[in-house]
């Protein structure tokens, strides 16, 4: 995903942001192209909402950053023309009935269309005349799903959409998501801490560990890179003198341990397991943890 | 443009109700009492009007409806304006405001128009149609039925006319003198939320108290009272007329001289517009205004 691409969608070089003197982003340089479906993940603090309001002019940065070819903070209501986002702690007024929210949105939003908003509601156990104060808290992220994804968009950018969201309706989002706002030319870049779940939609991914990037990758290049041995328990000693990112186990019994490498494994250990694909968790598990702590031992 | 109505828009989904309960509770309320009470006419310049009784009970029933429902629906946007920066924060929903294309500047500044202008505008409208109607009941009770429909509708209705087009024009007049105190509140509830009410009305009192026991300079209490001075002038009675009514004769001749005094006190509320004390209420007004879009603008990066 860091190979340079014509116009890429979001280009961040040297972006720091602060809140007082922490650094909630600190110093990352990253591009995402058109068409791409990226997974920003981190643990809580890491910095992807930090990141996130960033990208929408929500948050000064400091550095390069340009989304859609506008300075997000000087151009934010432009970008927000052309960009969607849902925050993490998104909470649509109360007061309004879900009909009321997409008036406003069509006389707020160029790209807002309302017949496709009440088509995708129509999916969803949401009325148009239920008040968001009587919605329950999925219903509620169900809704405001609905209205973003109702925007014309070039860029979608979603903090942990679907937090409060039951699995069906976890899985109809990222469908419809998929099947039908994507189309090769808008990106997505989502937060989630549900990983698993989204592995097999991502194109990327951007991990964060507090506030730093540790990883920038299409999914293709993280097989070509990084090398997980399944081993017998018999072995975990020669396993570990080859300085793995990380030993785990994959499940009971002797069999059930493995390593995983950044870059290919001397043949010797390659010949103690048998290969396999490394998930997005391990790996994510592997570049972000404390370095004092080892999931073998727990 | 479309954005900007929109915001108001907003404003009326979220209001409504209340306004209309504000608006017509009242002329509902005002309609059994007239309809079902006991009405006594206790002026004597009423009591001594003769033939014009009915004329002078119509319209101080319609001037009085008009000014109630005008003064309960603008004290109330008053109240809600001092909150209108940090609504949205209250019930979380600034992050869903900030995710649309929609400037600081516009979603300060549509609230305000709506909140000020419009609705007010709306309410000496709805009180005068109330007053109106309400006329009716009040002159069949004390006079009959008769009476009301002979009343002089062409002079009356163009006096009436006359007076809704003089509040109508002196309310943004009025909220121009009014600005830099209703945009201080909203800045001093901005920065220090329910507390900014109390430190804005201590401030004042403390700063006027010691400018004028330690330095002898009346200067921010006369500036204070000197808004609200012009600020009812500029919404009506600017000038000096004095209306006397001794018999019918005269009764027409207030309603026939309405539209001129309201002409000339009209004149005179925007001649007083030409005050360096209004020029400088204004920029500090806009200063105020500046501070809370930067305050809604920082607002926004530090939420969550």
């Amino acid at each position: 995903m860091t190979t340079a691409s014509v116009e890429p969608l979001v280009e961040a070089r040297g972006l720091t942001v602060r809140y007082g003197s922490k650094r909630a982003v600190d110093d990352i340089s990253f591009t995402i192209p058109k068409g791409r479906v990226v997974g920003l993940l981190g643990h809580n603090g890491a910095g992807k909402s930090t990141l996130m309001k960033a990208m929408v002019g929500l948050a000064p940065p400091e550095g390069s950053l340009r989304v859609l070819g506008l300075d997000p903070r000087r151009d934010r209501v432009q970008l927000l023309e052309s960009a969607c986002y849902i925050p993490d702690v998104a909470i649509l007024p109360r007061w309004a009935r879900v009909a009321d929210l997409i008036t406003l949105m069509s006389g707020l939003h160029p790209k807002f269309s309302a017949d496709r908003a009440r088509q995708l509601l129509k999916r969803t156990s949401v009325g148009l005349s239920d008040k968001v104060k009587a919605l329950s808290k999925g219903m509620v992220v169900q809704a405001h799903l609905a209205l973003i994804a109702a925007i014309d968009a070039r860029l979608m950018i979603l903090d942990e959409p679907t937090l409060g969201l039951d699995v069906l309706s976890r899985k109809g989002f990222y469908e419809m998501l998929i099947d039908e706002w994507c189309d090769g030319e808008r990106s997505v870049v989502i937060s989630t801490h549900q990983v698993e779940e989204i592995e097999s939609l991502l194109s990327d991914v951007l991990m964060l560990n507090e506030g730093k990037l540790v990883l920038s990758i299409s999914l293709e290049d993280i097989d070509a890179r990084f090398v997980a041995l399944s081993h017998d328990t018999a072995v975990a000693e020669q396993m570990a003198a080859a300085h793995p990112l990380l030993r785990y186990r994959t499940g009971p019994g002797p069999g059930g341990s493995a390593a995983l490498f950044d870059g290919q494994p001397p043949d010797h250990v390659q010949a103690l397991g048998k290969r396999m694909r490394p998930s997005l968790v391990d790996l994510f598990v592997a570049l972000t943890r404390k370095p004092e702590l080892d999931r073998t031992q727990f | 443009m479309k954005s900007f109505l929109t915001l108001m828009q907003r404003e009326w989904i979220q209001h409504r109700f209340g306004w209309s309960l504000l608006a017509l509770v009242p002329l509902g309320l005002s309609l059994l009492l007239l309809g079902f009470g006991q009405i006594e006419l206790q002026d004597d310049s009423v009591q001594n009007a003769g033939p014009a009784l009915p004329v002078l009970v119509a319209m101080g029933t319609m001037a009085v409806s008009t000014l109630v429902v005008f003064f309960i629906l603008w004290i109330t946007s008053l109240i809600l304006v001092s909150g209108l920066p940090r609504r949205d924060h209250a019930d979380r929903s600034i992050e869903f405001w900030l995710s649309l294309p929609t400037g600081h500047a516009h979603s300060l500044a549509a609230p305000l128009l709506m909140h000020l202008i419009v609705v007010p505008a709306a309410a000496l409208v709805i009180g005068m149609a109330g007053g109106w109607v309400l006329s009716a009941v009040v002159v069949s009770r004390v006079v009959d039925v008769g009476a009301w429909f002979a009343l002089p509708w062409g002079q009356l209705l163009l006096a009436m006319a006359a007076g809704l087009v003089r509040l109508l024009v002196g309310l943004p007049l009025a909220t121009l003198w009014l600005l830099p105190l209703i945009l201080l509140t909203m800045l001093m509830t901005a920065w220090f939320r329910r507390w900014g009410l109390v430190v804005l009305v201590v401030a004042i009192g403390l700063g006027s108290l010691v400018l004028e026991q330690v330095y002898g300079s009346p200067l921010l209490r006369e500036i204070v009272a000197s808004l609200f001075r012009h600020a009812g002038q500029a919404l009506v009675a600017s000038g000096q007329y004095q209306f006397t009514v001794q018999g019918p004769e005269s009764v027409a001749n207030v309603l026939a001289s309405l539209p001129r005094y309201v002409a000339g006190d009209l004149a005179i509320a925007f001649g007083q517009l030409l005050s360096p004390l209004l020029a400088g209420g204004l920029a500090f007004a806009g200063a105020c205004f500046a501070l809370l879009v930067d305050w809604r603008r920082r607002g926004a990066s530090a939420v969550g």
